[in-house]
């Protein structure tokens, strides 16, 4: 091809080995752990399409579900009886900082935020991501099995976030979604104003916010607008200098060519959209708002607009942005239609109940006038939270040719006595609430209890001698009761 | 050391799974028999020799003719002719105070106002990961000395056991810390003089309330509203010479100024850091003052220790100095304490002598019923695989008052989480 064009164009000319961005420079090394085909029969099954399905069976194989329906017969596959039991698809929770803000939350692990400039878009929150946080153990027992963590909220761009799949590993990349879009954090409103307002520097207002907003977005455009050209005077035949890489613009790039999905924390209907009219301004989608705390005010434009709004059902009052909080945030936001409601946690201990998350927001709002049932709910953990991000052709509901990321409850899942009793990732079973062999323990915690005494250590060690007289044959065995 | 050969070629390995109790502590009464003993203590090293264990204590030493007609013991140990020594004992670190250094919420080894009556034993944590480890190294106790404020006086020292009980300090604030030398603010003149005005008026305090003892009765009733300080208290302790003064100083100039506080206030003296000790051996033995000492630091680390050196212990110990090996500072690695006894019987010092250094004279400057093998003593026994000092050894067997510990850590269930065969993950090997 090569040659060819240059012989076409400009034989006169050689050109340069063209300069590509490596866009996947820390690839996923995530393998599924080893499963076996398994037919889960009689359960109460949410699919996370809307359907729920009474004594229903689902057949894993090969890390896919392959059906799903009832009376299910199927040979060559581990049946189990799960009669009385719940299963929905695995738990995605769109935020949270696991790994970047682990447990012991102590001063060497504080890895979320680059509190260092008003755009940081050339930070990664994977390159933060400790995998031995204990959190990631105890956010799997609640049935999570894909999450994004996300970098926190001090900067106007807070830098990409990472989606993982909840498994334990010694890497990052052995957690890695393959294949998963990057995120963008973006923060609106009154942390990045408070942050750089502090230190005198812009932004100290939220005009001063969209101002960064825009200022970045004009580079980036430049940008994008340099590599394009280099690549079409390339592809012409011609050999012309490559831009000059830049990674923060890198990443804004990403946006502007589709690659790279918006996480925009955002709080205020106002702000919403305005966000809203940046990305048309600029030409990219702004994508989902988290912590929308009054997305119920704006969600005929947030469906309108295709954005999709994390929320928690009760947060709240912390600061003026998160005064104007309603329970039935979520519900009134999935009651438009091509909406996409999503409950998400940020927090540590909330993403271990992200499944009561839903269920407060449920009852509130089915006593306010809405007749929300669980096959509903159950979506705004699941099959929302994929599309939030991106990756909703491969997990977020059961449905034939999906991976098999299942979670078995013991109960009705929106019970708060509900708990995960199973979790599978790609139809490999990763916790097991009644087998201690599928309870990962972090390598932090391991040892950290130990017991100090021992009895009979040293007979153990002088196992022979115990049977043979002692060496002094004065000495003997006292009599034991 | 004649069976080294025989003892290396057997091959005692603790097995993995160990069964383990509660931590009630049980009255079990233990033999351990064929031991070569290093008691460190008159009978000096007894070959195929009998310890008897009851009630946590040591309740019989039998060398190999020694042993009555009849004994009995609930447990008995062949020790196959391997060394039995009393528990090492660590001094100068942070055990239990700190955890991890960079943290500051698991540093709990000062504080900004920490004066003489600064008592860190109440912030001891028993269950530290650095306790299991240091056992490894044979070692049963420590005398953690926190650092305290901006005082002179930093603080008191105590005493702990490494049995990971939480009754595990065995003697609270038993010696004050002060801290001379260079000072990177000021002159080390101003702490010397606060140092020497402290005791001098804390004597005269003394000797005043001596002399309203003996008055009248009613001039007694007046006075007797001024009751004495908490840290009045302290300082008179240690001018009665009940209390320990363990001071750090490097150059000698210090040392011989604090050799003159000890004289003048019959002070109960330690010395350590001591990098310079050597420059006035000969006082410092005259003064029988004990110093406790690094036996690897030999870097002029700064203008106070321009004479660290590897022959340090041995010229002190030569000079009749009766010495404390410290590893010191951090506690991470106190287990290698043996390593630096081994360093320092290369560089001349004799092998029962390094042995006192981590053991005896540590009991002996510190009043613990332990460091020695001898009856009455507490039964704190390490049963080491070959000599212990040196680094292809490994303990075999530890006991804390006649109660045997696991001698696993931390880090030996890292390491075998990651070497096991397994399919699935490592987190789920445990």
């Amino acid at each position: 091809m090569l040659s060819l064009g240059l012989t076409a164009c400009l034989p006169n000319e050689k050109q340069d080995a063209k300069v590509v961005i490596n866009k996947n420079p820390y690839p996923s090394t995530y393998q599924a752990l080893p499963s076996e085909s398994t037919l889960l029969t009689n359960a109460t099954i949410l699919t996370g399409t809307g359907e729920r399905i009474n004594n229903g069976d689902i057949l894993l194989v090969n890390g896919k579900v392959t059906q799903v329906g009832n009376n299910l017969s199927v040979e060559q596959a581990t049946v189990i009886d799960m009669k009385g039991k719940w299963i929905t698809p695995g738990i995605i929770d769109v935020h949270s900082h696991l790994g970047v803000y682990p447990n012991p939350e102590v001063e060497s692990h504080s890895d979320g935020n680059e509190m260092t400039s008003p755009n940081t878009s050339e930070v990664w929150a994977e390159h933060s991501v400790w995998p031995q946080d204990p959190a990631f153990q105890a956010a799997r027992a609640g049935g999570i099995t894909s999450l994004q963590i996300l970098p926190g909220s001090a900067n106007l761009f807070g830098g990409r976030g990472v989606t993982l799949r909840n498994v334990p590993s010694e890497t990052m990349q052995g957690m890695k979604f393959s294949g998963a879009p990057y995120g963008l954090k973006m923060a609106c409103g009154e942390n990045p104003k408070r942050v750089y307002g502090s230190r005198k520097v812009l932004p100290s207002t939220r005009m001063g916010n969209v101002a960064g907003y825009r200022s970045a977005w004009l580079a980036a455009t430049e940008y994008k607008r340099d590599w394009d050209k280099y690549d079409s005077d390339y592809s012409a035949g011609k050999n012309p200098d490559a831009p000059k890489r830049d990674l923060a613009l890198d990443t804004l790039m990403g946006v502007l060519d589709g690659e790279i999905l918006i996480h925009n924390h955002c709080y205020k209907a106002e702000e919403m959209a305005v966000m809203i009219d940046l990305g048309n301004e600029f030409n990219y989608h702004s994508g989902t708002f988290h912590h929308a705390i009054e997305g119920y005010k704006v969600a005929d434009l947030l469906a309108a607009n295709g954005n999709c709004a994390a929320m928690w059902p009760d947060w709240w009052g912390f600061k003026m942005e998160a005064y104007d909080m309603v329970e039935e945030n979520v519900a009134i936001v999935d009651a438009v239609k091509n909406s996409c409601a999503v409950v998400h946690s940020d927090s540590a201990t909330t993403i271990q109940r992200l499944n009561q998350e839903a269920a407060k927001v449920m009852y509130r709002a089915n006593e306010n006038g809405f007749a929300l049932k669980e096959e509903d709910a159950i979506k705004w953990i699941t099959a929302n939270a994929a599309k939030s991000l991106g990756i909703n052709d491969e997990v977020g509901s059961l449905e034939a040719g999906k991976n098999a990321d299942v979670v078995v409850w013991n109960m009705n899942p929106f019970s708060v006595y509900a708990q995960a009793e199973q979790v599978f990732i790609d139809g490999a079973k990763v916790y097991d609430r009644f087998d201690d062999k599928y309870q990962a323990k972090s390598d932090f915690l391991l040892g950290q209890q130990l017991d100090n005494h021992v009895s009979k250590v040293v007979t153990q060690l002088e196992k022979k001698s115990a049977t043979n007289p002692a060496t002094h044959p004065a000495i003997k065995p006292a009599n034991k009761k | 050391m004649k069976n080294t050969q025989l003892l290396t070629s057997l091959r005692y390995v603790l097995l993995g799974a160990l069964t383990v109790t509660t931590s009630v502590v049980q009255a079990e009464s233990i033999a351990i028999t064929n031991a070569t003993v290093y008691t460190v203590a008159k009978k000096g090293v007894l070959f195929q020799a009998t310890v008897m264990v009851d009630e946590g204590k040591i309740t019989a030493v039998y060398g190999k003719d020694e042993v009555p007609e009849s004994l009995s013991a609930d447990t008995i140990i062949d020790a196959k002719e391997r060394i039995l020594t009393p528990g090492f004992i660590a001094t100068h670190n942070l055990l239990g105070l700190v955890e991890v250094g960079a943290v500051s919420d698991t540093r709990d080894s000062s504080d900004k106002d920490a004066d003489i009556t600064f008592d860190a034993s109440l912030a001891f944590n028993p269950k530290s990961t650095l306790i299991a480890y240091a056992r490894k190294g044979g070692i049963t106790s420590s005398l953690v000395m926190p650092y305290g404020g901006e005082d002179v006086i930093t603080g008191q020292s105590f005493v702990v056991n490494l049995s990971g009980d939480f009754d595990s300090v065995i003697m609270p604030q038993n010696a004050v810390i002060v801290s001379l030398g260079a000072s990177g603010k000021g002159s080390r003149a101003t702490k010397l003089q606060t140092l020497s005005n402290e005791l001098e008026d804390a004597q005269k305090a003394l000797a005043k309330a001596e002399k309203v003892k003996a008055s009248s009765k009613k001039e007694k009733e007046e006075k007797e509203a001024e009751t004495p300080s908490r840290s009045e208290l302290v300082l008179n302790e240690l001018l009665s010479g009940d209390k320990p003064l363990i001071a750090y100083a490097d150059r000698a100039t210090d040392i011989l100024a604090l050799l003159k506080l000890k004289q003048k206030f019959n002070l109960n003296l330690i010395l350590a850091g001591a990098s310079d000790a050597v420059l006035v051996s000969d006082e410092i033995a005259k003064a029988n003052v004990v110093v406790m000492m690094s036996a690897i630091d030999n870097l002029p680390s700064s203008f106070d220790s321009l004479h660290n050196s590897l022959t340090n212990v041995a010229k002190l110990t030569d000079a009749g100095v009766k010495v404390i090996i410290s590893n010191s500072g951090e506690s991470y690695n106190i287990n290698q304490l043996r390593f630096d006894a081994g360093v320092a019987v290369a560089n001349g010092v004799a092998a029962t002598t390094a042995l006192a250094a981590v053991t005896a004279n540590v009991a002996d400057s510190f009043n613990l019923n332990s460091g020695r093998i001898a009856v009455g003593k507490n039964a704190d026994l390490v049963l080491w695989s070959s000599d212990p000092f040196e680094i292809s050894t490994k303990v075999d067997a530890m006991w804390i008052n006649g109660q045997a510990m696991s001698l696993k850590s931390r880090q030996d269930a890292l390491r075998q989480r990651y070497i096991v065969e397994t399919d699935m993950p490592r987190a789920y090997t445990k």
